[in-house]
């Protein structure tokens, strides 16, 4: 059955639930009543959707870490220990629970048990349950987001939106294609409507929970009109299923006119595709992520990189900023690693907030040329699917009309080719099959020739490598060595 | 059958290798771009992607003959997914074969010696770190290769000359 893009039947979503709910002896203790009034009790200073609004409409930048380990006691006091530091609290979710491994989770809860360590790489959601999910939300006062990376989120949403998490990361495509092998779009498309929807459940009544495409996708080299382009359909989709509070997230790639052009039109775009499609009913935010790809091993050149990317931020006009650590080069960074992350972003937030960056020619010229890449493929996007999204995001990536590089999935074609210019900027080497017009793919040759003559080489895919690798050696032009 | 030790690539061309990220790790750039090194240096190189199993890094290599197993994990979890991998190989009439690892192999900054002495306990070869020269792994698995294959063929005339005398 191929999946559309409409609202789900309520009686069909209840009957998808009940086999949801199945998957684990834990998703029996959700009752969906109780969950709602247990939403509803929560304190305004715990709604993710409220903090988010308001950061907006007061044009601040608000700080959230990536945080989660096996087990609840170690969780919730690295929770307090890090809630001093940020705006927004997370719950990283181990990458067992991602691909549904709950048996595989409860080994590593127990190998962690009194071990003094975690041997998660976050925080196992599902297997914990309900109860213990609540004592989460109760240790803290902050809001609380799911971060993971699940194509198959329904239970882990079921069990933590019960719990008092008021906002949840992720959707069919942007939790697909970059993290699995063999999942198929649709099908991953199809649950995240489900999780949608639970979420419309909750907003009809009267619980607003926000919903974060994630934006970084592979974190390697994505030209900002493929990742915008994803976050406006997951947006669309959300949407469709009555999601109303929605942040649409871009990672930073380092030169810093690209990254403020790219958020800027991440928004006017967004906005401009969801009031086409007839929603003027929600609320939308921006998240920007400190670079994503390969960091330095050295810590004093890390926070380098991590107050880089608090400064596009803050230029850029992002709602909020998802923060990397001294410890990025190693792994998964002990408490004290990662308070140091937000302290340094919030020095570098609270020294450029009142300054502005100058609008030029530059930024408008990479603002237009962002907005146009979008629009040809979205035209093509829904072309392709005679008018339903669904449809239209499956056969693109079987075409490979969206193509997202160094992806996992076969889903994905894999043969778009991006690589820095002179300046830094991600521009398109190899087009596979996205769509784009001949001045705009002109436009990024030219500027490829620019670096080629002053390098002395073709681009090339050893250029792509030595730009992969550049930050973490120490530049953010791969320069032949 | 009679080869060279050193200086023929036809030899080395033949050597195949499997590679793959171990366990539910989804991080597919490294893995792209070591395929890329490894068939450049002249392995066959079998690419299993993310997400492996330890029974289907060998499966694979018993299919193909394989003389290494290059096992990469990048989220903190390797622990506990190479633990016990080289007694499955064991287990499967792989004795002789290579197993490499490397990546983020545990959680939180750890001394790399440490974490090297632990995976080399459960049986590894050779452990690496994230900003190790590529190159220099190819030129070690290359050393490796031929050092197995000289154990190989000396234990073949120790044989044969216990069975002579």
């Amino acid at each position: 059955m191929l999946t559309k893009t409409q609202k789900i039947e309520l009686s069909d979503f209840h009957e998808q639930r009940q086999e949801v709910l199945g998957g684990w002896p834990t998703g029996r203790e959700v009752d969906l009543d109780h969950a709602i009034e247990y939403q509803k009790a929560l304190p305004d200073a715990k709604r993710f959707s409220l903090a988010m609004k308001t950061a907006e409409q007061q044009g601040s930048l608000l700080l959230q870490p990536r945080a989660g380990v096996a087990l609840v006691p170690e969780h919730i006091a690295l929770l307090k220990f890090l809630e001093k530091h940020c705006d927004l609290l997370p719950t990283t979710i181990d990458a067992y629970t991602r691909q549904n491994q709950y048996q595989e989770a409860e080994k590593g809860i127990a190998k962690s048990s009194g071990s003094g360590q975690s041997f998660l790489n976050g925080f196992p959601a599902v297997n914990h349950g309900l109860a213990a999910c609540r004592e989460v939300v109760e240790s803290v006062s902050k809001p609380l987001q799911v971060r993971h990376g699940t194509p198959d989120a329904r239970l882990l949403a079921e069990i933590t939106l019960a719990a008092g998490f008021t906002a949840y990361e992720g959707g069919g495509i942007s939790y697909n294609i970059p993290y699995t092998k063999k999942v198929p779009l649709e099908k991953s498309i199809r649950d995240w409507q489900y999780v949608d929807r639970l979420i419309g459940v909750y907003e009809e009544a009267g619980v607003t929970i926000n919903r974060e495409p994630f934006g970084p996708l592979s974190g390697t080299l994505v030209p900002p009109f493929i990742s915008h382009t994803v976050g406006i359909i997951e947006g669309l989709l959300a949407l469709e299923q009555g999601v109303r509070s929605i942040t649409l997230g871009y990672g930073q790639l380092g030169n810093l006119i690209q990254d403020v052009a790219a958020i800027r039109s991440l928004k006017e775009l967004a906005n401009e595709y969801f009031q086409k499609h007839g929603y003027t009913d929600y609320e939308l935010s921006t998240v920007l992520h400190q670079w994503m790809g390969g960091f330095p091993e050295k810590e004093t050149k890390a926070y380098s990189v991590i107050t880089w990317g608090g400064a596009a931020a803050v230029f850029s006009g992002a709602t909020k900023v998802i923060i990397k650590t001294p410890h990025e080069a190693m792994g998964i960074p002990t408490k004290e690693a990662n308070a140091q992350g937000l302290e340094s972003t919030r020095q570098i937030a609270n020294m450029l907030k009142d300054q502005y960056l100058p609008e030029s020619e530059e930024l408008k010229t990479e603002i237009e040329l962002i907005k146009q890449e979008v629009r040809t493929v979205m035209d093509k996007v829904l072309e392709l699917g005679a008018g339903d999204l669904t449809a239209g995001a499956v056969r693109a990536f079987e075409a490979g009309v969206i193509d997202i590089p160094f992806s996992a999935s076969i889903y994905n074609k894999g043969k778009l080719l991006s690589v820095r210019d002179n300046h830094g900027a991600i521009r398109i080497f190899e087009k596979g099959s996205v769509p784009m017009a001949d001045s705009v793919y002109a436009f990024h040759a030219d500027k490829l020739s620019e670096r080629a003559a002053i390098e002395g080489r073709e681009p090339c895919f050893q250029m792509v490598v030595d730009d992969i690798y550049a930050i973490s050696k120490g530049c953010l032009v791969g320069r032949p060595r | 059958m009679e080869f060279r030790l050193e200086g023929n690539h036809k030899i080395m061309k033949e050597d195949t290798v499997i590679l793959g990220v171990i366990g539910s790790d989804c991080h597919a750039v490294g893995n792209k771009i070591l395929e890329r090194v490894f068939a450049e240096a002249g392995f066959h190189v079998v690419n299993l992607g993310i997400m492996v199993s330890q029974q289907e890094f060998i499966d694979a290599a018993i299919e193909t003959n394989a003389k290494a197993i290059l096992i990469s994990s990048l989220y903190g979890q390797g622990e506990l997914d190479c633990d016990g991998m080289r007694s499955k190989c064991i287990e499967m009439g792989l004795d002789d074969i290579l197993l490499y690892v490397g990546g983020n192999l545990v959680i939180g900054k750890t001394d790399f010696k440490i974490v090297e002495q632990k995976f080399l306990n459960m049986g590894y070869d050779r452990v690496f770190k994230p900003e190790d020269d590529l190159q220099q792994a190819v030129q070690l698995l290359k050393k490796d290769i031929t050092q197995k294959k000289v154990n190989a063929l000396q234990a073949g005339q120790d044989e044969r000359r216990t069975k002579a005398s």
